[in-house]
């Protein structure tokens, strides 16, 4: 069983002209235990695999498959995908002043749970965990208190997101542009983290734009994106050879 | 449009209607004359009047009060007499026309600082209430309307200089029409302060009118109201200043879901005079779900130079955006809504009755509850 098998997919967006399509024909199979990093020219359709898979509103499947562990993801609604183990870490995570970040984080472990027909963690516990990932993330545990995100920095936000990959450890996590707007101390920390979160029975794809950051996060597989299909797939090498000779020879 | 007009006529005694500025001998004419002003015909305009003018007359029965046996605390029955300054024919006929049926208010008489909060229950329409408040007294004031029945309770309190109220006030029972008349004055450097807590009803009308009546008078309203499903919930809230240096800040958030209905008219008067006045009012309306009806109407009356004042009036949605980003973490639709409207409600939810009223207002939509 594959973690993550997507097949011909089409996917549209809409836009004040009527639904334009992005996605076109495109297709992915993630393994347990693999990294796969997508890179492609701005427009290809990175963002857009990252929200079709997420559920994003906005966005139409035109065609095509995609399933997490045999479950088709496309019938179900964003909470149900991140119930049974999708995570979407945001390109860029919203601010919701009023709501703080101790109650958002207790609110998605506890739905976690009860889908999972787990027990929720207890108050104090949940607490300490939050505090020590926070912590290892150079995040100041006071921000657990303030609105979601509300008034913190870019480098704060994307620390933020990998704080709840490691405290809501999906089966996949999809991180989109996660490097982008990092000082290279603060890639460092996003990097580790997701290391931390890396082994043999999840997944992780990367999109990025940059090969700075698969210096850090190594994967398995580079693939390019180009028009709304995987146009050329390969190791780690790719990736530096996108970065030295650009996207020109492929496209 | 046919006049408004009350169910029968009334006797007072002469000096109250004097009082009130009424001719000799011509209260009822001045009554319906206040009834049917333009001005006032427009605070009626998206609530029918008259089914609430019909139960002006109706039978009162007191109100169960506790926290009247401590020091400072004093209660009795008084008949209507000589009119409170806070009083007004113009602003308030039908107010004053339920205490001129009722010929009798319950008074509560604060004479110095309070330990326990006084709390009225109102199980149904109630004596007309009268809390005077001396000089330099303080009270927490906790007011609740209770019952299935329509009812109407109406309250003036009168507070002197330097003396402080803060009055919380829960309307979150199920009734065909509720409406509710308060009336608050301040005098010289005296303070106010309301937590207002509303559920829609069947047809809910809250007036709240509060009169800046010394220099440097300060008055906070906080409300919060849910209008859900076949619900109606009218907020008519005026503030007079009529001294200098007064401060009033208003901040009324209400969320209108599923085919409710909510009005909310706030009107700021400064007096000439009032200088040095600072007046805010903001009123924010969350539109959930289909068929919200939302009517919104701030305005601003300044006859004074040199005041500070500033309105504003929003109507929207819940951010698609935030919405997305909660249930992405797992948190379903419903508790994701829950958790964005309890923040919104929360801003201006507090004191004594907070947690009663987050309750009632969003139930088993809170996140985890």
């Amino acid at each position: 069983m594959n973690l993550l098998e997507v097949s011909n997919l089409h996917a549209s967006v809409a836009t004040d002209d009527g639904p334009q399509p992005i996605l076109k024909g495109l297709n992915l199979t993630v393994k347990a235990g693999e990294v796969h990093a997508i890179m492609g020219p701005n427009g290809s359709g990175k963002s857009t695999l990252a929200n079709v898979l997420s559920g994003r509103p906005g966005y139409a499947v035109d065609d095509g498959d995609a399933s997490l562990e045999d479950t088709d993801l496309l019938e179900l609604e964003p909470f149900e995908r991140a119930q049974i183990g999708l995570f979407l870490a945001f390109q860029y995570p919203v601010e919701i002043p009023g709501v703080s970040n101790m109650e958002f984080l207790k609110a998605s472990i506890d739905s976690l749970a009860r889908a999972r027909g787990e027990e929720q963690p207890n108050t104090a516990s949940f607490m300490r965990q939050v505090r020590e990932l926070a912590g290892s993330l150079d995040l100041d545990p006071a921000f657990l208190k303030r609105g979601v995100n509300e008034g913190f920095s870019g480098g704060e936000k994307k620390r933020n997101e990998i704080m709840q990959l490691l405290l809501l450890n999906p089966k996949l996590a999809l991180l989109d542009e996660t490097d982008s707007g990092l000082d290279i101390d603060a890639l460092k920390i996003v990097a580790d983290g997701v290391n931390r979160y890396r082994n043999q029975s999840n997944g992780v794809i990367l999109i990025t734009h940059y090969q700075r950051l698969l210096d850090y996060i190594v994967p398995d597989y580079v693939h390019v994106l180009s028009n709304g299909q995987i146009i050329e797939s390969g190791d780690k090498g790719l990736a530096l050879e996108l970065e030295a000779k650009g996207y020109a020879w492929l496209t | 449009m046919a006049n408004l007009a009350l169910p029968t006529t009334l006797a007072v005694p002469e000096e109250f209607s004097i009082g009130l500025g009424a001719p000799s001998g011509a209260f009822d004419q001045s009554l319906a004359d206040a009834l049917n002003s333009p001005a006032h015909r427009e605070r009626w305009k998206y609530t029918k009047a008259d089914a609430f003018l019909e139960q002006t007359a109706v039978n009162t029965s007191k109100p169960q009060i506790s926290g009247l046996d401590q020091p400072g605390v004093g209660s009795h029955l008084a008949p209507i007499a000589t009119p409170l300054p806070g009083m007004d024919l113009q602003q308030a006929p039908e107010a004053i026309a339920r205490l001129c049926y009722a010929g009798e208010a319950l008074t509560l008489e604060i004479t110095q600082p309070t330990t326990q909060p006084v709390m009225i229950v109102h199980q149904s329409s109630t004596l007309p209430v009268i809390v005077r408040v001396a000089a330099n007294a303080s009270l927490t004031l906790i007011e609740v309307v209770e019952g299935d029945d329509s009812s109407q309770q109406t309250v003036w309190i009168d507070i002197a200089a330097n003396a402080q109220v803060s009055h919380s006030r829960n309307a979150v029972n199920y009734a065909p029409a509720n409406w509710h008349y308060l009336n608050v004055r301040l005098q010289s450097s005296a303070s106010y302060r309301l937590n207002n807590h509303a559920l829609g009803c069947g047809s809910r009308r809250q007036d709240i009118h509060v009169v800046m009546d010394g220099q440097g008078a300060e008055a906070t309203l906080l409300s919060a109201g849910m209008v859900e499903g076949k619900t109606a919930l009218d907020q008519q809230i005026t503030i007079e200043h009529r001294q200098p240096r007064g401060r009033s800040k208003q901040t009324i958030h209400n969320i209108v879901a599923n085919g409710g209905k909510c009005t909310f008219n706030g009107r700021i008067h400064i007096h000439e005079g009032a200088s040095g006045t600072d007046a805010q009012l903001s009123n924010k309306n969350l539109g959930i779900g289909d068929d919200a009806t939302i009517n919104t109407k701030p305005e601003l009356e300044i006859y004074t130079d040199d005041v500070s004042c500033s309105h504003g009036a929003t109507v929207g949605a819940l951010s698609r955006e935030a919405l997305f980003y909660l249930t992405s973490r797992g948190i379903d639709q419903k508790a994701a809504e829950g958790l964005l409207s309890q923040s919104f409600l929360r801003q201006c939810i507090g004191g004594p009755l907070a947690a009663q009223a987050l309750q009632a207002m969003l139930g088993d939509m809170r996140a985890g509850a």
